[in-house]
């Protein structure tokens, strides 16, 4: 070559320029989050653990989708690794060297590799989940810096001047610089917003391996409450919705998506992304179904919520609070902590609850109850049979807590199986009967934190009367409001879910339940137990403990779909095309099975509503029930 | 699920007593009484009830508290010593057990009892008026009488609560003594307990408070009595509701437990205990205009069969307890599969009235649809499991055959049944033809859903032959094929005559004038010349008997005879149809007085005769010979209780059972079968 600056300085130039390019697309970008809220940030800590957090958090959930997993691998760690490779020879020796040519070729070799696994997935059609727009030039962008790049590098490895090299350069150059750009609104966002999510995570306890899942308390004194626009967000939020790649796989987890409700999570995400930014491209995924198209005021001070604004009210009261999204985010995103985020607004600054939500949370708010029953009928399904009550106790070693399905008549069932379980092993119990209280956790995903900080405070002022070494409880709703939010309010308390106290019981010898081979079990996790809490192994071990025949269906585990039951989602009924617990129940049926084992009242009020089903409905404790009587 | 079903499992307190839900069974004499004494069947069959989820249970209909008051006519009981309170102990215990409450009604009957039986004391009641139903005049209470009857009623009052009972009630309904003072209709003292309604309502207000005073004041004390009587010169629906108040305001009652009508006479009788020819809860609006005055909880019972009618009952607020006794004596597990979600598997009272209608003839109350009832010392109505599964093939499924498939499935056997027709349900099929006897239709449907639920083998439209039998290579056969209506032994009826069953199945539909002639005296001669006559047919109906319908009982045959009356059906008993004989296009049917053997002719366009059935027994003897028992069941083990005592390595056994055997009722074919098959 006889340029008057040798390609081994132009080529690692590239990659520098390209650099700077991206850095400073991103110092744009990131110039939008500066409206956003304060945050606690530890960044020596976050940074520390990028790489652990990148490596396995991350993958963890990436890896679920085998193909995408193989491609992100090689693409990006090609990508990385031809770029830094290249960019280092800007050092003379290492220009020099031919050997480190062929390194250098080989690495955008595998890049380009990795950009035909991009291609693949949107040519000749895309994945459905996937968002079309910008993201359907990436893999040229790629093809070309990782075709250009391996040519380049090849002609330098084996020192070949010619016209070829300024054509190949040329090539790397398209394709590397587009993709610098694109880091500020196209598809390379995600690599360096996501990076940073990554260190500067709201919830950095869910890389801690324990669910950090505790919606945070508000400052009911606040000037504002909730979130109404972007700038009402904290800043490493905003950050977060910009890690968004779009993947769509949470929409493909979304119950109420698949309901056909007007909730696409990926959607909202990106509502969120551009309703920060005024030059954010147009969204090119699935819509919010319904087809509502609504464009809405954009920036920092743009209303998010409204008949017609980005985001229309019933997208946000569709959610169920179910995590599902979250669960399936590669990004680490938390979607629901946005929702609640956003009704809280809606509903303690606009007092603009959905309709059907208004009397369930007056009720809850006037007399501790939504359905505005008195408290002492809570204990109306246990009429009959002894029940100890607190108030004449004192204390035990047990406190039962009952939460709203007492009242329900079915779920009483359950209760009454779960109570003559106890006293089948003797356990020291107690409820506490007309002092319970809603624990408030309706109001508090659909936003009334008022309703649910009172409701916490009586609870635990309630709490604080008796002793008791544990709480159990079958509802994991109040499970988790107990656990891990009334903390924050000052409640520390030991909660078990009645699974796995249940459990502890079987394994302790006090309980001896017989074998129930013919019957044919599912188990339908309840998304409170299992995603916000962790708990899937307990209910299946109870099962097993029972001998039924077991079957998974196929989203099962911290991955099953929600019965449509959660955050407030019945109350609000927003109407869809399909009901969820019908979606749910027929995923139950392809396992075969003739009972889907729940474990919480509200899957059971769900599930128990679907009309024409197949399989009973049976909580862990019925079943469990029967096998003692069964063993007898 | 239910609408409004939680209303129904809400505990209801009363003066510091919960009861667990608000479903009852009303006190009632099933005849189970035992020298006075209510013994092990009784206290079975009301623990069986509680077992089965039901709140509170009261027994011992019309318990007397005086000796001039006997026990005896109905095998009730008698808490005129202290001789019962151990068994009130027992009894109370065993209903405890299982989380009910139990409480007895208390009475003295005043005229409307018999002063022939126990220990032929005359009765007595405020005024000297006869009873048409007890048949008795009464002596003119005097005010020693008075005054002892009261003090009784304390005494008595004393030994429930000395025996665990929950409660008690006194009896102020169906023409009972307090009710006699009442109802101007009998009472026409003129001393301070006749005239005015204030001096009426004396006697009860001091019989109230002498048992208050004995008993303790926190001692659960109601009432039951009428809201309205329903007859001209009784008591009307606003003495009532002032009876009402004024013993609620009083204080001497903790509930009240209303229903409607009196039973002074056979239609009287028949209205106030309804049956299936009226709707559901047809007297509902007289507890409801009562307890919008009051402060204490009301009950009320009158044919409230179906939970959805009691949930509807208690959720709009018409009374506090819904009293469903029949409905329990169908199905005493009715709350708890109610509260267990199997509301679909409760065998539904279908208003038969098979069981008042026995004990007004002495007998004991039975279950026309639950041969467990009644017998729960050796009849389950929980089927365990048989530790061997076998092979049942059942030919027939009618009741009986119904029956012994649901039994044998429960058993864990697998059960091929056999259905030539094309619906299940047999005669029961025939009978709900016949107007208002619709609802039997009911104990089919029951029962078909509970074979279907678990799993028999129903094959209808499939005719039972010997190789169809042998080829599903059974280890019991059991055959319920039926019975065939008979045409009787008159001359000329084989040629002549047609069969009701002929009629309500529509292969004859007679017009013109119609002699109807019926040897059984059951509903259906009764229901199928109610049909006739509807259908405009001139109808006469003759029977052998004093009466027509002479076998139906007391809450059935008066509103049989109402509507034959109201249709001007001509009723002619004591005759006896002898020949029937063709004349031209008509027939001449030749009767016989049976008192004066005077012979009559009717000259007739059809005749319908009603004879009962006869066996269908032709496969059942193509099958014997093979059996290892030749057919036979051996009857001493079936009533022990014990399997029978065959060896199945070696062939089938064989029985038959209900109208297969012999012609009899539809109790007697299910009961044939439970007993059978609970064993097998």
């Amino acid at each position: 070559m006889t340029s008057f600056v040798p390609l081994t300085t132009v080529f690692p130039g590239l990659v520098w320029l390209m650099a700077a390019l991206a850095l400073l697309q991103g110092l744009r970008r990131a110039a939008l989050w500066r409206v956003g809220a304060a945050a606690p940030v530890a960044w020596l800590d976050g940074l520390a653990k990028l790489p652990k957090r990148y490596l396995v958090d991350v993958h963890h959930v990436v890896a679920r989708d085998a193909y995408a997993s193989r491609m992100h691998a090689v693409v990006a760690g090609g990508l990385l690794a031809a770029s830094i490779l290249t960019a280092l020879a800007i050092l003379p020796p290492l220009a020099g060297f031919r050997p480190y040519w062929f390194v250098v070729a080989l690495a955008f070799g595998v890049t380009a590799i990795g950009s035909l696994l991009v291609g693949a997935r949107r040519y000749p059609a895309k994945q459905k989940r996937l968002s079309a727009g910008r993201f359907q030039i990436l893999p040229f962008l790629l093809v070309a810096y990782a075709v250009g790049g391996t040519i380049t590098a090849l002609l330098l490895a084996l020192r070949i001047d010619g016209l070829f090299a300024p054509l190949a350069l040329a090539l790397a150059a398209a394709g590397g610089l587009g993709l610098a750009f694109e880091v500020r609104h196209g598809p390379m966002r995600h690599a360096a917003a996501g990076a940073l999510h990554l260190v500067a995570h709201p919830r950095p306890g869910r890389f801690e391996g324990r669910p950090d899942t505790a919606l945070q308390p508000l400052d009911l004194d606040a000037p504002r409450l909730g979130s109404e626009m972007p700038a009402d967000f904290t800043w490493n939020r905003l950050l977060s919705y910009d890690a968004c790649v779009s993947c769509g796989r949470c929409e493909t987890a979304c119950p109420a998506f698949a309901a056909g409700q007007p909730l696409n999570p990926k959607k909202l995400v990106q509502d969120l992304v551009a309703g920060l930014s005024p030059a954010e491209p147009a969204y090119a995924g699935a819509p919010y179904p319904g087809g509502r198209a609504a464009q809405g005021e954009r920036g920092a001070l743009a209303r998010l919520i409204g008949p017609d604004a980005r985001i229309h009210p019933d997208t946000l009261w569709s959610c169920t609070t179910c995590r599902a999204c979250v669960e399936e985010c590669p990004m680490m995103i938390e979607h629901v902590d946005a929702v609640v985020s956003l009704r809280r607004h809606q509903t303690l600054e606009r007092g603009a609850l959905p309709e059907k939500a208004v009397g369930p949370v007056t009720e809850l708010r006037q007399s501790g109850d939504p359905g505005g029953r008195p408290l002492s009928a809570r204990t109306d399904f246990a009429a009959g049979i002894e029940l100890p009550v607190m108030s004449e106790r004192g204390g035990a070693e047990i406190l039962l807590w009952l939460g709203e399905g007492a009242y329900d008549l079915r779920y009483g069932r359950s209760l009454r199986a779960l109570i003559r379980l106890l006293r089948e092993a003797q356990v020291d119990f107690a409820v506490l009967g007309a002092e319970e209280r809603d624990t408030g956790d309706l109001a508090r995903r659909l936003g009334d934190e008022a309703t649910f900080q009172d409701l916490a405070r009586e609870n635990i002022a309630t709490l604080a009367q008796y002793r008791f070494a544990r709480i159990v409880t079958a509802d994991p709703h109040a499970l988790h409001a107990l656990r891990n939010e009334y903390p924050a309010l000052g409640g520390r308390f030991t909660v078990i879910h009645h699974t796995a106290f249940l459990l502890e019981l079987i394994r302790a010898g006090k309980l001896n339940p017989g074998r129930l081979p013919d019957l044919s079990v599912t188990y339908h996790d309840p998304c409170y137990l299992a995603r916000y809490n962790g708990e899937t192994e307990a209910p299946r071990a109870v099962l097993d403990a029972i001998g039924v025949t077991r079957s998974e269906m196929t989203r099962s585990g911290k991955r099953a779909m929600c019965c449509g039951g959660g955050g407030g989602a019945p109350v609000s009924d927003i109407p869809g095309e399909r009901r969820i617990p019908d979606l749910r129940m027929a995923q139950a049926a392809e396992t075969g099975a003739g009972i889907v084992a729940v474990a919480c009242p509200s899957c059971t009020a769900m599930l128990e509503g679907v009309t024409g089903r197949q399989a009973e409905i049976r909580d862990i404790a019925e079943l469990l029930l029967q096998a003692v009587e069964a063993g007898r | 699920m239910i609408a409004n079903a939680d209303a129904l499992l809400k505990p209801l307190t009363i003066k510091g007593l919960t009861i667990r839900n608000r479903v009852m069974s009303t006190s009632h004499a099933p005849g189970y009484g035992k020298d006075g004494k209510p013994q092990e069947r009784y206290q079975l069959y009301h623990a069986e009830k509680a077992k089965g989820g039901i709140g509170l249970t009261m027994f011992g209909g019309s318990s007397s508290v005086a000796v001039d008051s006997p026990a005896a006519p109905w095998n009730q009981i008698s808490v005129a010593d202290d001789s019962v309170i151990p068994f009130f102990r027992q009894f109370s215990d065993r209903v405890h057990a299982h989380g009910g409450k139990l409480m007895i009604q208390l009475t003295h009957m005043g005229r409307r009892t018999k002063w022939d039986t126990e220990h032929w004391l005359p009765t007595v009641s405020p005024s000297p008026r006869r009873e048409p139903a007890s048949r008795t005049i009464p002596k003119e209470m005097e005010e020693e009488d008075i005054a002892r009857v009261v003090k009784s009623f304390a005494q008595a009052a004393r030994r429930c609560r000395e025996g665990g009972l929950d409660g008690c009630e006194v009896s102020a309904a169906h023409g009972h003594l307090i009710d006699q003072f009442w109802s101007p209709s009998v009472n026409q003292r003129t001393d301070k307990y006749g005239g005015s309604l204030e001096n009426r309502m004396r006697f009860g207000i001091e019989v109230l408070e002498a048992m208050r005073a004995e008993a303790g004041d926190d001692y659960v004390i109601g009432i039951r009595m009428s809201g309205d009587e329903m007859i001209a010169d009784g008591l009307s629906q606003e003495d009532c509701v002032t009876i009402a108040s004024e013993y609620a305001k009083r204080g001497l009652v903790d509930f009240l437990n209303i229903l409607g009508g009196q039973a002074r006479d056979h239609i009287a009788h028949a209205i106030s205990l309804p049956n299936m020819s009226f709707p559901v809860a047809p007297f509902l609006f007289l507890p409801s205009a009562i307890k919008r005055e009051v402060d204490v909880p009301v009950f009320h019972a009158q044919r409230v069969t179906d939970l959805a009618t009691a949930a509807r009952a208690v959720a709009e607020g018409h009374v506090d307890m819904v009293a469903m006794t029949r409905a329990h004596i169908a199905d005493p597990h009715l709350v708890k599969k109610l509260s267990e979600g199997r509301a679909d598997d409760i065998r539904q009272c279908v208003g038969a009235g098979y069981c008042i209608d026995r004990i007004y003839v002495g007998g004991d109350a039975l279950c026309i649809q639950n041969a467990a009832t009644g017998r729960e010392a050796t009849m389950p109505h929980e089927i365990r499991r048989a530790d061997v599964r076998r092979r049942v093939v059942v030919i027939g499924a009618g009741p009986g055959g119904l029956e012994a498939a649901r039994v044998c499935a429960e058993r864990g056997h697998a059960v091929v049944l056999f259905e030539k027709s094309a619906q299940a349900g047999g005669q029961i099929g025939l009978a709900a033809k016949a107007g208002w006897r619709e609802a039997m239709s009911g104990i089919t449907r029951w029962l078909v859903a509970q074979v279907t639920k678990l799993g028999v083998d129903l094959r209808l439209n499939t005719e039972a032959t010997e190789e169809a039998v042998l080829a599903e290579k059974p280890d019991v056969v059991i055959v319920a094929t039926g019975g065939t209506p008979f045409r009787g032994h008159a001359k000329g009826a084989e040629q002549h005559a047609v069969t009701t069953a002929e009629v309500l199945a529509g292969a004859v539909e007679p017009t013109g004038s119609v002699l109807l002639y019926d040897e059984m005296g059951q509903h259906n001669a009764a229901s199928v010349a109610e049909l006739l006559a509807k259908r405009g047919c001139l109808v006469e109906i003759a029977t052998h008997d004093r009466m027509i319908a002479e076998e139906v009982g007391t809450t059935n045959q008066p509103i049989h005879l109402r509507e034959l009356y109201k249709l001007g059906v001509v009723m002619t008993p004591n005759m006896e149809l002898i020949e029937v004989y063709p004349e031209g296009n008509r027939l001449v049917a030749a009767l016989r007085n049976t008192m004066t053997d005077a012979e009559e002719e009717r000259v007739i366009d059809r005749l319908v005769v009603e004879h009962g059935t006869l066996p269908v027994e032709g496969l059942y003897h193509g099958l014997k010979a093979a059996s290892v028992n030749r057919g036979q069941t051996d009857q001493e083990a079936m009533i022990r209780g014990e399997p029978q005592p065959y060896d199945l390595s070696k062939g089938y056994a064989l029985y038959r059972i209900g109208d297969a055997v012999a012609g009899r009722n539809i109790h007697a074919a299910i009961y044939d079968a439970l007993r059978l098959c609970k064993d097998l």
